[in-house]
């Protein structure tokens, strides 16, 4: 075996190796991908139901209740409503 | 010289034949020729077999979910969402039989079922049975660390409505494969659906994904749907129509609420109702959406059509003076008042509401052919077309079919049918000036050309005489609006009880307001009241004003009457200056 045939098997190890290491690095990107994925997919039930909790909290009816009998509040009415002009 | 061992004779020396070694080399060519060939195959033309094999080991197709379409309201509020939910499922062949007693009262316990059912279902001869649906996530969870064999979990969606009740006709509901089954959610249903995707994937020894082969479908979600409804006004409609049929003990009710500006539907209430997130308890009443899918004899509330079309011809004037009489004998049966009068004018026909009159206006100035024409017009007798399951069109029977008996009738409103969403749609015609607007269910805030109908002058000389309905002499001083000038027409049906007209009553009203610039049309129903009065003026009306100073108020449009005016010289003093109008005294009501 001259140098030449040396070399080139050196150098065809080096390439097989770097080949596994990419392959290695791809599957755990590809990971870590996929589990962002996951994280992303839950993040955007979790907003629905915040969302959904919100519209619960801030539905009319609640808010009526809140307004009417926590905070002992009365619907305005014209008679009790000034309505301003803008002077010219 | 050869030695030749003593044991070795050459006698005994065996010659085989040569043919016997070619035999054993050719079969042994034979043989690895066989082997070649196959391995050839293997590789070459029998490949996909053992392809798709080893696919099958290493990569699996995984779905992508897609969700549906939320249904927002006009202001962007959620009105139906879907959120992710598990069921549960038993693989009843994996589940072992000696499970213990006490992980069974404990999944039983999570599934809310009883033992016994949960025995029966797990001994079930079947693969796999759903032993719940749409369970909350948490729970979901819960039964996930119980870690019993055999039991899995599914991802599904479930749908959520926040207005509950208030909403429930309008959005409809889902089943449990979250396909639409009612309102809003059937008609749109294409839109609304999502389409779940797939991907194939490589995955490892363990199950793990590792490594994305291709997307084979991409996943569609849903459209978002959003709806020209309010929910504040939705709400305030049902709950003053829920009111109003348990103060009246009515058997049922409805309202809508129609911007005239935009034709874009506010509010379509209906009671009884039902809660769309809890359904198991429902029945064909609860579920009716009354306002679209019933109709009935609109009564007095057609009158002013009817006057509008003398009123376009010229043939009378508002102020034009009628002999009225206490009876009018068309046909078999004489045409009656509630109150009898002797002498009207055309406007005071309409603020007392009487048959009388109207009946008379038809029979002497109009013809069958255009009272047909003008009420077919204004959309009776047609389905709406704004896309909702089960619109009904009511029915206007043909012209010629007429016997002055029944032209006569139709005139004040028996003998014809529409829906109440039908007279709420023709009673834009008076809000805008003549013309009768396009309506629809989905948001789209701008200004809607309509057709006209009657002239400008017909509408405003309408519009007066349907406010005076609500003044002192009138048919419905309740309709009067706080700050607001309202208009409208009363109706009191006798409801038709098999042939004839038995004791039951519909109680409408029908209206615009403002009348200085009308932005709303609200219709309102009441079916059968029975506690004391049955009048259109003291069921519906008080439904309408309440709903129609809440309404104006919700939407910022400034009072037309008693209203306390100020004047604001400084805009960057609200709230320090004070005013140049006296407020009254706020008083607490607790």
């Amino acid at each position: 075996m001259n140098r030449a045939t040396l070399t080139l098997l050196a150098l065809l190890l080096v390439c097989a190796l770097s080949l596994v290491a990419a392959q290695q690095s791809a599957r755990k990107l590809f990971t870590s991908l996929e589990r962002a994925q996951i994280e992303e997919r839950k993040l955007n039930q979790e907003w629905l139901r915040l969302e959904y909790e919100q519209r619960n909290l801030s539905k009319s009816a609640r808010i009526r209740d809140v307004a009417r009998n926590q905070l002992h509040m009365v619907p305005i009415t014209p008679e009790r409503t000034l309505y301003l002009k803008e002077a010219r | 010289m050869r030695s030749v061992g003593f044991s070795t004779t050459p006698n005994l020396v065996l010659r085989l034949p040569m043919w016997r070694s070619r035999l054993m080399l050719f079969m042994l060519f034979f043989v690895f020729m066989l082997l070649l060939i196959r391995a050839f195959w293997i590789q070459g033309p029998g490949n996909a077999f053992y392809e798709a094999k080893g696919v099958r080991g290493t990569q699996r197709e995984l779905e992508l979910p897609a969700s549906r379409g939320k249904i927002l309201d006009r202001n962007g509020q959620v009105i139906a969402t879907s959120l992710e939910a598990k069921s549960v499922i038993a693989y009843n062949d994996t589940v072992p039989d000696d499970l213990s007693a006490e992980k069974i009262r404990k999944l039983a316990n999570l599934l809310k079922i009883s033992e016994a059912e949960l025995h029966k279902k797990l001994k079930e001869d079947r693969k796999q049975i759903f032993l719940k649906r749409q369970v909350d996530p948490d729970v979901a969870q819960q039964i996930k660390q119980l870690e019993i064999p055999g039991i899995g979990l599914n991802n599904e969606y479930r749908r959520f409505y926040p207005e509950g009740e208030a909403m429930a006709h309008v959005v409809g509901f889902t089943s449990v494969e979250d396909r639409g089954q009612e309102g809003m959610e059937l008609s749109r249903e294409k839109e609304l659906a999502g389409h779940p995707g797939a991907r194939r994937v490589v995955v490892d020894r363990l199950g793990r994904v590792v490594e994305d082969v291709a997307i084979l479908q991409l996943p569609q979600n849903g459209k978002d749907l959003q709806l020209s409804i309010d929910s504040k006004i939705q709400f305030l409609a049902y709950n003053a129509v829920k009111n109003a049929v348990e103060e009246h003990r009515a058997t049922a009710g409805g309202a809508v609420v129609l911007d005239t500006q935009t034709g874009e539907i506010l509010a379509l209430a209906n009671y009884p109702s039902y809660n769309p997130n809890d359904r198991k308890k429902l029945n064909g009443e609860q579920l009716r959406n009354r306002v679209l899918t019933d109709t009935f004899e609109p009564g007095s509330t057609i009158k002013p059509f009817t006057v509008a079309i003398a009123l376009e011809k010229g043939a009378v004037a508002p102020n034009t003076n009628m002999l009225i009489g206490a009876k009018y004998l068309v046909g078999p049966k004489p045409i009656t008042d509630t109150h009898p009068y002797s002498n009207l004018t055309v406007a005071q026909i309409i603020q007392k509401s009487s048959n009388i009159g109207t009946a008379k206006i038809a029979m002497n100035n109009l013809s069958t052919e255009e009272m047909w024409n003008f009420y077919t017009s204004v959309g009776l007798g047609q389905a709406p077309k704004i896309g909702f399951p089960g619109a009904v069109a009511g029915t206007v029977h043909p012209y010629k079919k007429w016997m002055p008996t029944d032209q006569a009738r139709i005139a004040f409103g028996y003998g014809i049918s529409a829906s109440l969403f039908q007279i709420a749609r023709a009673y834009t015609i008076f809000a805008r000036d003549g013309e009768l607007v396009p309506l629809t269910i989905e948001r789209s805030p701008v200004f809607k050309p309509g057709t006209h109908v009657i002239s400008a002058k017909t509408a405003i000389e309408m519009r007066n005489m349907m406010e005076s309905v609500t003044e002192p002499g009138g048919t419905a001083i309740k309709a009067q609006a706080e700050g607001y000038r309202v208009g409208g027409k009363t109706g009191t049906a006798h409801k038709l009880v098999g042939k004839g007209y038995g004791n039951k009553y519909r109680a409408y009203f029908a209206g615009l307001a403002p009348i200085s610039a009308p932005r709303i049309v609200v219709a309102v129903m009441i079916d059968e009241p029975t506690g004391g009065s049955h009048y259109g003026g003291d069921v519906a009306a008080p439904v309408f004003s309440t709903i129609v100073s809440e309404t104006l108020r919700t939407l910022n449009v400034a009072p037309d009457i008693n209203i306390n005016q100020g004047e604001l010289k400084d805009k960057n003093s609200i709230g320090t200056q004070t005013a140049s109008a006296k407020i009254q005294p706020v008083v607490l009501k607790r």
